[in-house]
């Protein structure tokens, strides 16, 4: 697997770097080591960043290319990521921004999550080696997360982590009469009564059944993000995925972007699919 | 394709305000399929042909909402001695209660809070009570739909499942308003949006005296004036009734709005929706009632919902708007901007800062109450006694 890991020196870069050599533990992986400086005046510095990285990589990735590129840093961890036909991205923690910022993508983590069209790992606190999944799927339309996951990571479930599929049912009653009993069922009897969120469940199991991975269903009710971030704590997850499926254009302006706070909640690794 | 044992439920109509009859269907969630076994969009029809049937009776709900304002207004003066006797000496705080147990009497918040514009503008009640009534209609009219799921409860219904939208309704109404009342009564007090007035025109009110004018002598010639306020109230009723069935009944199967129940919203965006909807459905009932034909399942998350209900609060004041426009009182007018503006700004300042913390709250509160039967009969007993403690000190 072909991953590209910018690092910009800080703290938050290098546990981007650590994560790769934790995801190297189980998955064999081609490390390109990307720093970007605005100035040529800062090429010392740059090798001071790369030598450090490959010392954090130290012999869990044989191979490491280091590369040291001029310019806007979203700009060119795009243009490389085009040029080199990565497989994954790994990036640091994001920062917080504003509203409007957000809006317009004007960070760097926004723009590359955005615009990337590879997955984007952001690696939060301490690394460790991908054991466990959490798979997020929403179940909206178009192709599942794990289809997605499957096309562009399939290393990864090669690798065989234990999978666990989460659907978050935050829905309510819109009225009092409304029947509601699946508002309160767990997977199997979702599955069992093939509504929607079974069949999706369903089908995502069956297709890692076919990958020889073990998974297994879980549903939570409540909010999305909340679900989300409290399953992983609980689970113990090694590795949060979900979609980036917020939409484009005046879509992002509609819906919440739940991707952004699920990133900036979670205390563990999230990936996200594009 | 197999059809999935669902039942979708249709609204078949509304109470003024209040209650929502709900018709069940056997639900046809099949999804239109194109060629390609894509999801056609082409399935969702928003405005079903219109029935022209509609139209006279529009006019008509129109027609008699202003008839019941004209006699409502006349038979307020009728009731003064009366009134003066129960409220004379009375504070805001005891209108606020006669407002809540109003709307509670007559299942309707829209005609209490008319009423209480007449009583304005008979100088039975001044603006500051008037404006705590109206609240207090809010608020009585909020627990009609937490009413109907406790009716569905009893019926052995799932009490979650039945009365979530109604607390959510009851919970949000209540903690926006509440907040609201204080900022509105700082708002009055101060005047400082006196300077605002909307009239109905000379030439509109000359209009509306020289038809309506006439009915109202026509029923002051058998009744007493005490009674022309009563059966004012009840045409208003039947008006708002009128005007429910006016509205296009929603059809939903699956389409691209469809998708609105499964998508998470910013909550910018559905408290718009929420006061568009009211805006346009002039009842906050009815606007919530359209959530469930939006989802073939009835269904809606959970993040959506309470700043579609918010929203919903703000607009649903435009019907008193346009009483206190009839009335052509200029304090009616005033009280009912400030009620609006009040919930506005309240509604935005929740939004804006505290929001994640204010749903989160109020979840936690829906869900406490309904935990068990004990919580739910504290809650019951609570909204029943705290209007009438109201009321009486």
């Amino acid at each position: 697997m072909r991953i590209l890991i910018a690092t910009g020196g800080s703290e938050h870069s290098k546990v981007a770097v650590q994560m790769g050599a934790a995801l190297a533990e189980t998955v064999p992986l081609e490390v390109t080591i990307l720093t970007v400086i605005k100035r040529a005046g800062q090429q010392a510095e740059a090798q001071r960043i790369v030598a450090e990285a490959r010392q954090i990589l130290g012999t869990a990735v044989p191979h490491v290319r280091t590369k040291i590129r001029q310019g806007k840093p979203a700009d060119t961890i795009l243009r490389e990521l085009r040029d080199g036909r990565y497989d994954l991205v790994i990036l640091g923690e994001r920062e917080h921004h504003t509203f409007i910022a957000h809006i317009f993508n004007a960070t760097t983590g926004d723009r590359i999550i955005h615009q990337a069209y590879c997955p984007v790992l952001i690696a939060k606190k301490a690394a460790r080696p991908v054991h466990s999944l959490l798979l997020c799927d929403s179940g909206l339309s178009g192709p599942t997360l794990l289809d997605r996951l499957q096309q562009q990571l399939p290393e990864l479930l090669q690798s065989n982590p234990e999978v666990t599929i989460l659907h978050v049912m935050s829905q309510i009653s819109a009225g009092p009469g409304v029947k509601g009993e699946q508002l309160r069922a767990d997977a199997d009897v979702l599955i069992q009564e093939r509504s929607p969120e079974g069949d999706l469940l369903a089908r995502d199991l069956q297709q890692l059944s076919q990958e020889g991975v073990s998974a297994r269903p879980k549903i939570r009710h409540g909010l999305v993000v909340d679900e989300i971030l409290d399953e992983s704590v609980c689970g113990d997850y090694d590795l949060i995925v979900i979609g980036a499926h917020q939409g484009k254009g005046w879509q992002r302006f509609l819906l919440e972007d739940l991707m952004e706070r699920i990133v900036l909640g979670s205390d563990r690794p999230v990936l996200i699919i594009q | 394709m197999e059809k999935r044992p669902y039942t979708n439920q249709t609204t078949s109509g509304s109470n003024p305000d209040g209650s929502i009859r709900f018709q069940e269907q056997p639900a046809d969630i099949t999804p239109a399929r194109s060629v390609n076994g894509h999801i056609s969009v082409s399935r969702w029809v928003l405005l079903r042909q219109l029935s022209w049937y509609k139209v006279p009776l529009f006019f008509i709900s129109i027609f008699l909402f202003i008839l019941a304002i004209t006699l409502m207004k006349e038979g307020a003066k009728g009731l003064i001695p009366l009134m003066q006797d129960g409220f004379q000496n009375r504070t805001p705080t005891n209108s606020l209660g006669f407002g809540w147990l109003f709307a509670y009497l007559i299942m309707s918040g829209s005609p209490v809070a008319a009423s209480a514009l007449t009583f304005l503008d008979a100088g039975v009640l001044d603006a500051l009570s008037t404006f705590t009534m109206i609240t207090g209609s809010r608020l009585g009219a909020s627990f009609i739909v937490l009413f109907i799921g406790f009716i569905y409860v009893l019926r052995g219904r799932n009490r979650t499942t039945s009365l979530d939208m109604g607390l959510l309704s009851l919970i949000v109404t209540a903690s926006t308003h509440i907040p609201a009342l204080f900022l509105g009564a700082f708002l009055l007090e101060w005047g400082i949006l006196d300077g605002f007035q909307l009239s109905s025109g000379v030439l509109l009110t000359g209009l509306m005296d020289a038809i309506f004018d006439p009915i109202a002598a026509f029923f002051l010639s058998f009744l007493p004036q005490l009674a022309l306020f009563v059966v004012g109230l009840v045409i208003i009723m039947i008006s708002f009734s009128l005007f429910d069935r006016c509205l296009p009944q929603m059809s939903l199967k699956e389409s691209h709005v469809g998708r609105m129940s499964r998508l998470v919203y910013r909550p910018s965006i559905m408290f718009l929706l929420g006061a568009g909807l009211t805006l346009i459905s002039m009842s906050v009932s009815v606007s919530l009632s359209l959530l469930v034909p939006l989802s073939a399942r009835g269904f809606v998350r959970r993040e959506n919902v309470i700043p579609y209900i918010m929203g919903a609060g703000v607009t649903t004041f435009i019907d008193t708007l346009f009483a206190a426009v009839l009335l052509t009182d200029p304090q009616a007018f005033t009280v009912v901007l400030v009620e609006m503006v009040a919930v506005t700004l309240v509604s935005l300042l929740l939004l804006a800062t505290i929001f994640r913390w204010y749903e989160h709250w109020v979840l936690r509160s829906v869900a406490w109450t309904t935990a068990n039967n004990r919580n739910l009969t504290i809650f019951m007993l609570a909204i029943f006694i705290v209007p009438i403690v109201l009321l009486i000190f």
